[in-house]
């Protein structure tokens, strides 16, 4: 069975195709730049050369158009028609309350995530603009819409409630919902495989540190708590957002430095997170930093990782107690000084991490000592292969 | 036809505002202005983006994106290859009516054009051009970046095509569309200098100073920018012009305050000679009224 993996934002469009026998990546690529007169093309199908094109592409049909043509190119391709694909799956940001999991794409499925546009006004508009694109150009192929927030919907009312007027909640759905939703319920899913144990036995803190970063609490498989809230800015501090932060601060900051909405949503979004505090927002570039003995480099760091140990001794209260701790994504799987970091201060916990294993990459794999009485991996995510396996199960 | 390329006719505060909000919702914008106004007018984009970097609305690459997306020129030839028209000049119907012809002989036959004049009717710059049927009036209001409303005038003439592009290009500003019926003033200027003027006679007859009558009308019901203030950025000379105009085709009410005549004799005319109803610093930011106030009896 062959599944086309795709996930559309505004202006890009990610693809992955699958031979879902082996879950072999058959071949992959992107779009840049959709929407522009110099879009770029990049795609790979596996054994072969990458192939990258720059032209005019207007619009998300048309770059899925492209896309489909490299895939079935006698010279660059994997495939020989368009016909061989068995089914899209879409990645969807927000599924609101409406979808709890994975959806076979219908007409009422496409009006429920309109509507559902008001909740993620930067991602559902182009994730559907994507479907439709896909639907337009393989109308009989049956395209799956897979959700970020779907895995925490098993989240419970006392943690995804905010303590407001209970009015607001039902008026507007405002509460938490949580996101990187694929990318948790993977790397729980792997690392209960890692450890040979059933994962409705364990408790698992899965901690998502990329240019977003998130944490969850896993327990018995379903997600129970999770930092990032109503929308993508709460919890972890990140590259350029804020992450927790007193609204009360965020009045008087409206205040005092005269800022409107769309002020102090940007600032908080774009403005802030390592890159408010050292100027940069790549981790790479905050541990050059500290090497050269930047101060706010050194600041921004720790404030990361107290973050961080808060979600974690949190969490580990929420769960009353935990099995295995989890890192995954850009900064979680790639920076050994962070997992450190973290380690250290989680020796309360009986955690004892191996500085060898820590320092190894590229691979799935456990850096908890054998004596230390919580274990500690690292999980290459992969949110692709989830979207292909909830597509293939719904078929 | 998709729109991605427009042209900008007039690079003044209108101008500059519609070119910056166009580009930072993705169309590619051509400014054209006469003399040296298109470098000026670029720099001063520029400040206006700096101001939003300042307060974080922003960030550095959108800025740098946002302005290569503007450019300027003195040559009309390049409107052959525009996508759409907005012509946002100084109210003077011949020099209008002028630009509009050459501009309806260079721009392709398809493409709309969009005039954001207030105090003329839409309907007779219309009638001088052969795509009659391809005229909108849409009245963006300064500063364009952050009123979200803009209003719309349908000629007798206009297509129904033409008045959807205009619209849909007002929406993709984040606008919202008001129709209304075409008449000398809209409704924007026509409430400003009214309450303008009004404000200059109560300064006038001392009442109150210009920075209480400012604080009281802006407080009391919540505007972001008094009134008085408004006109200095506008200029108190083109407020000057639209109270005649206005009182030339809508009656004496609209007869300017003499307060206004005399600012503009002296040349005080707002933010471009940094003294208006207040003063003003080099960064076009108000020195604090109560400073303001004491310029005023230096002078």
């Amino acid at each position: 069975m062959i599944i086309f993996v795709l996930n559309c934002g505004s202006s890009s469009v990610k693809y992955k195709l699958y031979d879902m026998r082996d879950e072999s990546v058959m071949a992959e690529g992107k779009v840049e730049r959709v929407g522009q007169d110099n879009a770029v093309i990049t795609h790979q199908s596996t054994g072969k050369e990458e192939v990258s094109k720059t032209m005019p592409i207007l619009e998300h049909t048309t770059a899925i158009r492209e896309c489909l043509n490299l895939l079935t190119d006698p010279e660059h391709g994997s495939i020989k028609s368009v016909d061989e694909i068995d089914a899209v799956g879409h990645r969807v940001v927000h599924g609101g309350e409406s979808f709890s999991d994975s959806v076979l794409i219908n007409e009422r499925t496409k009006e429920i995530l309109e509507s559902l546009s008001d909740l993620a006004p930067l991602h559902n508009p182009a994730n559907l603009m994507g479907i439709r694109a896909a639907e337009k150009i393989m109308p009989k192929t049956p395209q799956v819409a897979v959700f970020d927030t779907a895995f925490h919907s098993t989240i419970p009312p006392h943690a995804f409630l905010y303590a407001i007027p209970y009015t607001v909640y039902q008026r507007h759905k405002v509460r938490r919902y949580g996101f990187h939703g694929t990318s948790h319920k993977y790397v729980s899913q792997r690392t209960a495989e890692l450890m040979g144990k059933n994962i409705e036995d364990l408790k698992i803190i899965t901690c998502h540190l990329g240019n977003g970063a998130s944490i969850a609490a896993v327990q018995g498989g379903k997600s129970v708590d999770t930092s990032m809230g109503f929308t993508p800015l709460e919890g972890l501090m990140m590259g350029t957002r804020s992450g927790d932060i007193d609204p009360g601060a965020i009045f008087y900051i409206m205040k005092k430095e005269e800022l409107n909405l769309h002020e102090i949503d940007s600032m908080l979004n774009k403005h802030s997170g390592l890159y408010g505090i050292a100027g940069v927002s790549d981790m790479r570039d905050i541990e050059k930093g500290i090497a050269e003995d930047d101060r706010l480099c050194r600041v921004a760091f720790d404030i990361f990782i107290n973050r961080i140990l808060k979600y974690v001794g949190a969490y580990t209260a929420s769960m009353n107690g935990v099995d295995a701790i989890v890192f995954t994504a850009g900064i979680g799987e790639n920076t050994p000084s962070v997992r450190d970091a973290v380690c250290r201060n989680l020796e309360y916990l009986g955690v004892k991490i191996d500085p060898e294993l820590n320092n190894r990459r590229g691979e799935d794999l456990e850096i908890s000592t054998p004596d230390s009485k919580v274990k500690v991996f690292v999980v290459g995510t992969d949110e692709e292969v989830v979207i292909a396996r909830d597509t293939v199960a719904l078929l | 036809m998709e729109i991605r390329r427009i042209a900008v006719l007039g690079a003044g505060r209108l101008g500059r505002g519609i070119a910056e909000c166009a580009a930072s919702k993705g169309y590619d914008v051509v400014l054209f202005s006469q003399g040296a106004g298109g470098q000026d007018a670029l720099r001063r984009i520029e400040k206006s983006l700096d101001r939003k970097l300042a307060k974080w609305a922003i960030t550095e690459s959108e800025k740098r994106l946002i302005l290569g997306r503007i450019s300027y020129t003195l040559d009309l030839k390049e409107l052959a290859n525009v996508d759409l028209l907005i012509e946002a000049t100084i109210d003077h119907f011949y020099t209008k009516k002028e630009l509009l012809r050459t501009a309806d002989h260079l721009c392709r036959p398809e493409v709309v054009f969009i005039s954001t004049t207030s105090t003329l009717l839409v309907s007779e710059l219309a009638r001088s051009i052969t795509r009659n049927d391809q005229l909108v009036g849409l009245h963006f209001i300064p500063p364009v970046p952050d009123v979200p409303v803009a209003e719309l005038v349908v000629p007798e003439s206009a297509s129904p095509e033409a008045v959807e592009v205009a619209k849909n290009f007002a929406q993709r500003l984040d606008k919202k569309v008001l129709h209304i019926h075409e008449s000398a003033g809209l409704v924007n200027p026509r409430a400003l200098i009214t309450l303008v003027n009004e404000a200059a006679y109560m300064i006038d007859e001392g009442v109150c100073d210009a920075a209480a009558a400012e604080l009281i009308i802006k407080e009391s019901w919540g505007m972001s920018q008094g009134p008085l203030e408004m006109a200095d950025r506008l200029g108190l000379d083109l407020i000057l012009s639209w109270m005649e105009q206005l009182q030339e085709k809508l009656g004496d009410r609209y007869a300017p305050c003499p307060l206004i005549r005399r600012y503009v004799r002296q040349k005080r005319l707002g933010v471009k000679t940094r003294l208006g109803f207040f003063a003003y610093t080099e960064d076009d930011a108000v020195v604090s009224l109560e400073e303001g106030e004491k310029e005023e009896f230096e002078e």
